[in-house]
């Protein structure tokens, strides 16, 4: 893939004029998907695609760019891209100039690869399947090879390719109650498969105990890192945006604007050292290793792509057009894992909260659901599972007056999304206790 | 050329008990100006094949960019291996259709092609809805865009049946922003509600810039109006709620591959089962929901959906008893249920799944103003912008744009912030009025996310208002 990318970058950059700056993005990826249900298999299957993004400017700032999936064979392909540099070429002088177009002009040429594991995949799924055989499983193995490439008329380079395998799951029992676990690495081990899976099927256990219908009201609550990260995705949408900030549209803006404060125990940063995602935005520009979003509760530094820097008139930090973080960092508290249910002591254990949106987003105030695995804590003990609950919460109270502390221990969450492509976002986070957590229906 | 490329391809087809061909060549264009600013045109062209293959017990599937004829076979025998992989391993067994499309046709009907215009006339006209939209100085954000996509599925198969389908839709945004003492309030029109299978004729005869001026407005007045008041009254629900109503709480759940567990540890399952059908009472006898794929211009108007399944017109709900799931070819063999044509994917690169196609609400014999006459305490609820629903598709919370509250059959001024919730299984028995044909309004939405691996797709929803009763209905802090 990578000499494909060579040799076809290397060839169109031979068409540029001397005014036109082209910049290449390549997104490439090899998948195999197999879905289970019932731990048997419901589709199986590969997928192969190849794409690049061509963005011809001018030196006058005028800038179109055009999406083009490939073949993956340089004879045909190269033919079709030099149809779309034409159109381009053509189209250009019409458009109006971009006063925000920013592209790198300082060349910095970077490569991380990684190699693929020897494990098969006939392998693991074999595995995977005589593991289910007495199990009603239910999920998505994916696995497979990811490619990002970016390249400018400049002599900019810059390679990603990464191997990965995710398998994301649930396990259910007669009563239609359900765990969900995940294993996701660049290496499959299956003893650490059979361990997470174990654990699983123990949990599952206490989720046979008679249902315990709990109403409306206030509750303590542990949210386990996958939890927790739901309500902090949904702060992401638009919450660490310089530009939803800067027009009122992020959930945050009053964080932002230091009306409102986090707890202190509250830091996240976007943390792209230790994350998966490329280091490179797709204008060119190398994104700093860790950027402090939110410090000891208080709005530090917003993700600030170059577009919003020329709009603003303010220094940008590499952020994606998006400006969505893709490598959540958070903080880790001081409560270890054996002192979670004693801290509850009564409430509410919940592992995975669901389908998040807001109720008023201009206050940070967010709805949702209990999916997976919530359980009553009574005395200290996990005692009985209970009925799907909506609640209702300001991020303001969860994680700020009403936050009684963040767990020692942290949780790599890795993004099992797959709209059209295989997600390379992460988080890793701590769980969380909260009081008074408001659940409404 | 499209039919030299079916007939090409058809030769690859392998010697298996069952294989299909679905090529798929998608465009978009996407003309976007935020704040007064043309954004960078977003051009799209995407192509590949999707190879299915069932053959001895076994199901398997490999979708390539590589159209090459090496590219096309070696996609295929994967699809074989995969079939081979899945023998004796499969949840069911499918078994293929037998019956034979002959040379199947669909083409959206455009009246104005989203050619006919230049991009520096769209542009222009973007322009324009801009500056209606930043109509005052407290408008803090504003913004507007037409997306065009395109959508061209070629499909073949060993049983010798052949169709081709172009379907192409259009979908104007606008958006308009207000601030007042750091409250903001937002309006838009169009994103969650207005794509139409239609020609740029359709940009032209929606009056964007009266309603470009309509929501700048809105979003002024909401940003200074009280929050909705806690309580529970009568809810009249506009269109372009009543979409999302109808997407979320009877559409899912009566999806069948979630009533089968497909979907139990991602999009989720539904309080539906098997039983139901035919027995259960789902609302009022008011409540008529069909698929239906035969509504000219609606989003996901088709003639065959990607397994080849002629599409036709079927009650899911009639007079509120529960008919029929959304079940395809393949989901309702293994539920033992009658069929409709919704299996679909998004594209090449994913397998068809159960999917909402056009889901409706048949009309009603009731005016809107007989319905606002009716209420004594109530309010008008319009256009969506919070969605949120268990994983069995009960308990619900949605938010609306805008809010008005109505007393004794009058409009008495907007509120902000509204939102309701409630619980499907009550729901719908508490629809109360539905809306004549004038206010009957064909609508859709884009992106409806689901399967694993994840798709997002375009369905459509036609409702005329409604009247609910006895809605838990409450504002924001």
């Amino acid at each position: 893939m990578r000499e494909y990318f060579e040799n076809i970058t290397k060839e169109l950059f031979k068409n540029i004029k001397s005014n036109e700056l082209l910049i290449i993005n390549f997104d490439a990826e090899e998948s195999k998907f197999v879905r289970l249900n019932k731990g048997k298999i419901r589709q199986a299957g590969s997928v192969k695609q190849i794409s690049m993004t061509l963005s011809l400017s001018t030196k006058d700032k005028r800038n179109l760019k055009s999406y083009v999936r490939l073949n993956g064979s340089f004879e045909r392909d190269i033919s079709t891209l030099i149809k779309t540099l034409n159109y381009l070429r053509r189209e250009l002088p019409d458009l109006p100039k971009d006063p925000y177009m920013m592209f790198s002009t300082s060349v910095h040429s970077t490569e991380i690869s990684s190699e693929k594991q020897s494990t098969s995949d006939e392998v693991i799924l074999e595995h995977i399947l005589n593991s289910a055989t007495k199990l009603d499983l239910v999920g998505i193995f994916s696995s497979g090879s990811i490619y990002t490439g970016l390249a400018n008329s400049l002599g900019q380079k810059n390679w990603h390719e990464d191997y990965s395998f995710s398998f994301d799951y649930s396990i259910y029992n007669k009563n239609n109650n359900a765990i969900k676990l995940n294993y996701s690495s660049k290496k499959w081990n299956k003893e650490d498969y059979d361990f997470i899976l174990n654990k699983g099927i123990e949990k599952l256990a206490i989720l046979s105990n008679p249902e315990k219908k709990i109403t409306t009201g206030e509750y303590r609550v542990y949210l386990e890192p996958s939890a927790l990260n739901e309500i902090i995705d949904m702060m992401a949408w638009g919450g660490f945006s310089y530009k939803s900030n800067k027009i009122g549209t992020s959930p945050l803006h009053l964080l932002n604007k230091k009306e409102r404060k986090l707890n202190e125990l509250i830091s996240i940063d976007e943390n792209i050292k230790d994350g998966l995602s490329a280091n490179f935005n797709s204008d060119g520009f190398i994104k700093p290793e860790e950027i402090s979003m939110i410090k000891k509760g208080e709005f530090r530094e917003s993700l600030t792509s170059p577009r919003s820097s020329l709009e603003y008139s303010v220094v940008h930090n590499a952020a994606s057009p998006s400006e969505y973080p893709c490598s959540i960092d958070m903080r880790a508290g001081s409560i270890s894992d054996d002192k979670i249910l004693e801290t509850i002591d009564k409430g509410i254990y919940i592992s995975n909260l669901w389908y998040l949106n807001f109720s008023d987003r201009n206050n940070g105030r967010m709805t949702g659901l209990t999916r997976f695995g919530c359980f009553l804590v009574e005395n200290g003990k996990l005692t009985a599972p209970i009925n799907t609950m909506r609640f209702d919460d300001s991020v303001y109270s969860m994680l700020g007056d009403n936050l009684i502390g963040l767990t020692s221990s942290r949780e790599l969450l890795i993004d099992s999304g797959t709209y059209e492509e295989r997600s390379t976002s992460s988080a890793r986070l701590p769980g969380a206790i909260v009081n008074n957590f408001k659940m409404t229906l | 050329m499209k039919n030299e490329f079916i007939n090409q391809i058809n030769s690859y087809l392998p010697n298996v008990d069952y294989c299909s061909f679905r090529f798929v060549s998608k465009y978009t264009n996407v003309l976007s100006v935020t704040r007064n600013v043309l954004e960078p045109i977003e051009i799209i062209e995407d192509e590949g094949l999707m190879v299915t293959v069932i053959h001895n017990g076994g199901y398997g599937y490999s979708a390539t960019s590589d159209l090459t004829r090496e590219g096309i076979l070696k996609a295929t025998e994967e699809a074989k291996n995969w079939s081979a992989f899945t023998k004796g391993n499969l949840i069911h067994q499918p078994t293929p259709p037998a019956d034979i499309i002959n040379n199947g046709k669909y083409f959206t009907h455009e009246q104005d092609t989203w050619a006919k215009e230049s991009n520096k006339d769209k542009v222009d006209y973007l322009y324009e809805i801009n500056k209606a939209l930043k109509s005052k100085p407290t408008i803090s954000n504003w913004g507007a865009s037409f997306r065009y996509n395109k959508i061209e599925t070629l499909f073949t198969d060993t049983n010798g049946s052949k169709f081709r389908q172009n379907i192409s839709y259009i979908l104007p945004q606008l958006i308009a922003c207000a601030e007042y003492k750091k409250e903001i309030q937002t309006r838009t029109y169009g994103g969650h509600a207005h794509a139409r299978q239609i020609g740029y004729n359709f940009i032209k005869d929606s009056n964007l810039i009266d309603t470009a001026t309509s929501i700048a407005n809105d979003a002024i007045e909401l940003s200074m109006a009280p929050n909705c008041p806690s309580k529970k009254c009568d809810a009249l629900i506009a269109p372009d709620q009543m979409i999302l109503q109808i997407h979320e709480s009877i559409g899912h759940p009566l999806e069948l591959d979630r009533i089968l567990g497909d979907e139990r540890n991602y999009a989720g399952s539904s309080f539906v089962n098997l039983d139901m059908f035919g027995k259960y009472k789902y609302g009022s006898e008011k409540l008529n929901i069909s698929f239906n794929p035969e509504q000219e211009s609606e989003l996901a108007s088709y003639n065959f959906d990607d397994d080849g399944t002629p599409a036709q017109k079927k009650y899911l709900i009639q007079n509120g008893l529960l008919k029929k799931p959304i079940g395809s070819f393949y989901s309702a063999q293994r539920a033992e249920q009658d069929y409709v044509a919704c299996s679909r994917a998004t594209s090449w690169n994913r397998p068809p799944i159960d999917r909402m196609g056009n889901i409706n609400m048949e009309p009603g014999d009731t005016p809107l103003s007989e319905m606002i006459a009716a209420i004594e305490d109530g309010i008008l609820l319009e256009t969506n912008n919070s969605w949120s629903i268990d994983d069995y598709r009960n308990k619900f919370q949605f938010g609306c744009e805008k809010g008005t509250i109505i007393k004794d059959g009058e409009m008495r001024g907007v509120v902000k912030n509204p939102n309701y919730r409630g619980i499907t299984k009550d729901f719908w028995h508490n629809l109360a009025m539905v809306g004549d044909e004038s206010s009957y309004s064909i609508l859709g939405t884009a992106n409806c996310g689901k399967g694993e691996p994840n798709q997002t797709i375009f369905v459509g929803h036609a409702t005329p208002s409604c009247l609910f009763k006895d809605i838990d209905v409450f504002g924001g802090e």
